[in-house]
């Protein structure tokens, strides 16, 4: 059953990745996207880290996403209609080259690291208390560090929003 | 019969069949707490609502189909079914479809994690909370995609705000749970109100059930906080363009949301099942989801609509604070060695 679920959602999430590629429209792509994240959610699940599933969602799809779709939706608005104004890339044999040499490498990596006799690994869930105790505890710096630059990111974005408008005096048109 | 004996795999599938529909867990996410629970209880709602309104505002409200017109809502059910679906030339119908009918599975999704009794919860997660919290966070966007594919003016509006709304008042949202979270140690709903068997969690956290009432009405879209819908500016807002099945889907599924949130209420502020035994915890939880909705219903008939930037202000600036200073209070408890009266 549990490999049944595996195929189906892996089925979904290179299915959806690659509708997320290919979409003539963005809109589409960001929703093909949007799938393919809750289908990746879906096999952390499987994995048994449910925590990380739930963050993958809400983070990912629910922010990430968002934003996406915010920013096409200021970006290009052609009333609904599909817009087709990108020439066809002419550097595709260069992608093509490039999408080999690594699917080549990591072929490799696999073939020359991967044990001789393949164990499975020892399946373990990690329990959100301990999660949360180690996050505090053992990595509580890092993680102070990380929230100070994040609140500096904040902080700065503001105020460039601030200046920009200190600049225009509400008189004037664009 | 004979046919049954020449193929025993297909008895066996029956039986698994029978298994499956007869098993307690099918039956609880199709009877109790699960679907007919939530689409019963969106019809109520619906109804109560305009009775209430028609109360308030001195109107009399649906009268003629049933008692007290109960029956409105199947009629209305009928009759939207059976309604012409219209939409603009240039609308992106099956995007629409699409995002009508995920909305309606993400407002119903949370109720496999609410605890209606001590026996009746049909997922029982660890990390409850924060997979109810994910599942509302995927709301904005699916709003905004309706908003998008309609290709009308007010629909954009309307999705552009719900997103800015429900964006902002998130956050002030989930961080006056985490009080909470601090008190009890746990993300299991179930957990959260076992730990509220000697005082409900309204009382050492009325800050957080404040803040987290007033977001929740925003997060509903509800008056105050109607401004994605405001039928004076905006017709219907994200929902103009919807219209037949669509419509209904997309309306059911606010309401959806609507039971869920007052039924998330009930279980993290308000005790949840706990309550004197003379009535089963099941109804218990229902009633006072009910009691949550009445009161939602009355500030919608009683109070005007806020500005946006008030809106926003309230959000980012007067919420988001008054949850830090939930924080804040939270420790202050657990300080003074009070912490254990929530412990399970």
């Amino acid at each position: 059953m549990p490999d049944m679920i595996f195929l189906a959602l892996s089925a979904v999430v290179v299915a959806s990745a690659v509708f997320a590629l290919e979409a003539k429209e963005l809109i589409y792509g960001t929703i093909g996207l949007g799938v393919s994240l809750v289908g990746v959610a879906g096999l952390f699940m499987l994995l048994g880290a449910e925590y990380l599933a739930m963050f993958q969602v809400a983070v990912y799809v629910g922010a990430v996403v968002v934003l996406i779709l915010f920013t096409i939706m200021l970006v290009r608005r052609e009333s609904g209609r599909i817009v087709d104004e990108e020439e066809p890339a002419s550097f595709g044999s260069v992608g093509i080259y490039v999408a080999a040499l690594v699917a080549l490498a990591v072929a490799g990596a696999v073939i020359l690291l991967a044990p001789v006799s393949p164990v499975a690994p020892e399946f373990y869930q990690v329990q959100l208390q301990d999660l949360g105790r180690s996050l505090a505890a053992s990595y509580g710096v890092a993680l102070v560090i990380l929230g100070l630059v994040i609140g500096a990111a904040v902080v700065g974005g503001l105020t460039l929003v601030k200046i920009d408008r200190e600049e225009k005096p509400s008189g004037t048109t664009e | 019969m004979t046919q049954l004996q020449v193929l025993p795999g297909l008895q066996e599938m029956v039986d698994s069949l029978v298994k499956i529909v007869t098993s307690r867990t099918f039956l609880e996410i199709v009877i109790f707490p699960g679907l007919l629970n939530v689409l019963l209880s969106v019809a109520f709602l619906t109804w109560l609502e305009r009775k209430i309104i028609a109360r308030v505002q001195l109107r009399i409200g649906p009268l003629y189909a049933g008692i007290w017109g109960v029956l409105q809502p199947i009629a209305d059910f009928v009759k939207l079914l059976f309604k012409e679906m219209i939409s603009p030339e240039l609308a992106d119908v099956k995007l629409l479809m699409l995002c009508a009918l995920g909305l309606m599975m993400l407002a119903a999704a949370p109720i496999v994690t609410i605890p209606f009794g001590e026996a009746f919860v049909i997922a029982n997660m660890d990390i409850g909370l924060i997979f109810v919290f994910a599942v509302m966070s995927l709301f904005p966007s699916v709003l905004l995609l309706i908003g998008w594919g309609s290709n009308s003016k007010y629909s954009f509006l309307g999705g552009l705000r719900s997103l800015f709304q429900q964006v902002a008042y998130e956050i002030p949202m989930w961080l006056s749970v985490l009080g909470i979270v601090m008190l009890t140690g746990t993300l299991n709903l179930a957990e959260i109100v076992r730990a509220q068997q000697k005082v409900w969690f309204v009382i050492p956290q009325v800050l957080g059930f404040a803040v987290f009432f007033t977001a929740a009405l925003a997060e509903l879209e509800r008056t105050p906080f109607d401004l994605p819908e405001a039928e004076t500016e905006l017709v219907m807002g994200w929902m103009t363009e919807l219209s037949g099945a669509a419509f209904m889907v997309g309306f059911m599924a606010m309401y959806t949301k609507f039971y869920v949130m007052s039924a998330l209420i009930t279980t993290l502020f308000l005790g949840g099942w706990l309550g004197p035994a003379i009535i089963p915890e099941p109804i218990w939880v229902v009633l006072k989801t009910f009691l949550v909705a009445v009161v939602i219903v009355t500030i919608r008939g009683t109070f005007p609509r806020v500005r946006v930037d008030i809106l926003l202000r309230t959000g980012w600036m007067r919420l988001l604070l008054l949850a830090l200073v939930n924080i804040v209070v939270t420790v202050i408890l657990i300080w003074l060695g009070l912490g254990w009266v929530w412990r399970v």
